[in-house]
């Protein structure tokens, strides 16, 4: 493991993330409202750096000690690299079959599948939304656009601290975006974080710099 | 054209010729594009299938799941993914590997991605098509040697039945799982009555032979759901769950009996076994599973005490003979 140093955002920079984070949530949430033809709330996402040894007890803290959850990894890459990491209470994604087109009992394989299916557009409508935000007022750091990888399992049941074993990452740092996703009337909890290496992060510090000489 | 440009021509020949599944479906989910490898493998030209709804042509795909999929990578103009491990296939192929395959289809990874038009708004989308069959194949003769790997690792290498780790890893499931959602389970101990003298008397292999037989028959009569273990030298373990400890003394008491009534044989030699048992029932007061093996332990010891070939039910009071008792 590296032992780079990575400074935490200032204020001015943890704001300006925040604010920019702010509107691409509010399209993601809408984009997800839209395809799911349900009402999605999507709380105010907090966002920090957070040294990845410190991640599990943070994971811990965000989603409750003394519940089981399931994760679903996901790469990508191009204008960032990285993982994204959505995490589900323990409710899961059940509660979603319906509104993703499945239909009876579900089986063992479906349940993955269903919550390959259901982290796979929470990952990509925030990180599209933000490849979105970034693309309209920046050009600096070549055009704004992910590929995401196929993406898999992690962890099914599990305690929150569990998930991420820090001996296993490479990267120090983590780009921690904590947006809570709820939809009405339904009995559903996820969580997104983010794994960037550090370069990641600081050409993110970069786009936020930009932004706010944009504003 | 100029020196090193790419021909007219040479996206689109590679595109059709590839290896890979690709095909474009529009809104309406019409085909736009039908390359070889989907034409080759459907038994369906590109000719016949521009312009066609893919599900008439295909009705046995799963309609709402597949049209919510290709909705999101148009609304969200997103990726989307299929996997084999979930999903084995999308369209019903026969695979390459007819001989050394032991799969009657192609295992299919896709991929979906959004197809622009020129204002950059979705429109389409593309879905990429990998044949996972020999992935697969490798995968699951992987994990079949997994789970016969992990199924030696539970058993007791001379009996058969489960051994002690498995034991423990069961009992402390059934017992969160009781904690947890309700309901109860019993436990019993037991123990081969005086085997060093079965050893010492008939020698070693006839002892092998009654601890396998012992096995056997209490193997023979279980449910599907009950568990049976060899804890340790001679000593047994079975978990009944949903059983209340009525229930698991009467089966217990019923095991105890077959194996008195009848010697097992070895070499020709008639060895009479008995075994003494003890049996405990799941409380919610419990702080864990270790104190329900310490229970039947101690009702197994008041067997014992009582004079061998019996079965007793843990009683709190039981624990006072435990203790003032010698070891058993």
């Amino acid at each position: 493991m590296s032992l780079t140093q990575i400074n935490p955002l200032t204020d001015d920079q943890r704001d300006a993330l925040q604010e920019l984070t702010n509107i691409a949530m509010g399209q993601a949430g809408s984009s997800l409202a839209m395809l799911l033809d349900a009402f999605v709330d999507l709380s105010v996402p907090r966002i920090r750096v957070v040294e990845v040894v410190e991640l599990p007890a943070t994971l811990a803290d965000l989603v409750g000690k003394n519940i089981l959850v399931s994760a679903v990894r996901q790469s990508f890459q191009g204008y960032l690299r990285g993982e994204a990491i959505i995490i589900f209470g323990e409710p899961g994604s059940h509660a979603l079959a319906d509104l993703m087109g499945y239909e009876g009992d579900l089986g063992e394989s479906s349940q993955a599948e269903l919550l390959l299916d259901v982290a796979n557009i929470l990952s990509g409508a925030c990180l599209g939304g933000m490849m979105e935000q970034i693309r309209n007022f920046t050009e600096t750091h070549g055009p704004a656009d992910l590929s995401f990888s196929m993406p898999s399992i992690m962890a099914r049941d599990v305690p929150a601290a569990q998930i991420i074993d820090p001996k296993k990452v490479q990267w120090t740092h983590s780009l921690l975006l904590e947006v809570n996703f709820t939809i009405k009337d339904r009995n559903f909890v996820a969580h997104l974080t983010m794994l960037m290496p550090e370069d990641g992060i600081e050409k993110i510090r970069g786009i936020v710099d930009e932004f706010i000489a944009a504003i | 054209m100029s020196e090193g440009a790419s021909p007219p021509n040479l996206a689109e020949n590679v595109l059709k010729r590839i290896d890979v599944g690709i095909f474009v479906l529009n809104k309406n989910f019409e085909v736009r594009l039908w390359n070889n490898f989907m034409a080759h493998h459907s038994g369906r030209p590109s000719e016949e299938m521009l312009g066609k709804n893919i599900f008439d042509a295909f009705p046995e795909l799963p309609k709402p799941w597949f049209t919510k999929k290709v909705n999101t990578v148009i609304m969200l103009n997103n990726f989307a993914f299929i996997s084999w491990e979930n999903r084995p296939y999308l369209f019903r192929f026969a695979h390459n590997r007819p001989i050394t395959g032991g799969a009657d289809h192609m295992y299919q990874n896709c991929m979906l991605m959004p197809v622009n038009n020129e204002s950059g708004k979705p429109e389409s989308v593309c879905v990429v098509m990998f044949d996972a069959t020999d992935t697969a194949i490798a995968t699951n003769m992987l994990k079949d040697a997994l789970d016969t790997l992990g199924e030696i690792s539970n058993r007791d290498g001379l009996t058969g039945i489960y051994n002690r780790r498995y034991l423990e890893t069961r009992l402390e499931s059934e017992f969160d799982r009781t904690r947890r959602h309700g309901g109860t389970f019993s436990m019993i101990l037991f123990d081969l009555d005086f085997f060093k003298k079965v050893n010492d008397t008939y020698g070693h292999l006839a002892g092998d032979k009654v601890l396998v037989e012992v096995a056997r028959r209490i193997s023979d009569q279980l449910r599907s759901s009950d568990v049976v273990g060899r804890y340790g030298g001679e000593e047994f373990a079975l978990i009944l769950p949903e059983t209340p400890i009525e229930g698991a003394c009467i089966f217990g008491d019923r095991l105890r009996e077959m194996i008195e009534l009848e010697p097992v044989i070895y070499d020709n030699m008639t060895i009479p076994v008995t075994v003494s048992m003890g049996a405990t029932e799941y409380s919610a007061d419990l702080a864990s599973y270790e104190k329900l093996i310490l229970q039947s332990d101690v009702a197994l010891y008041a067997s014992k005490a009582g004079g061998r070939n019996r079965l007793t039910c843990y009683a709190p009071e039981l624990e006072a003979i435990a203790v003032s008792g010698a070891k058993h």
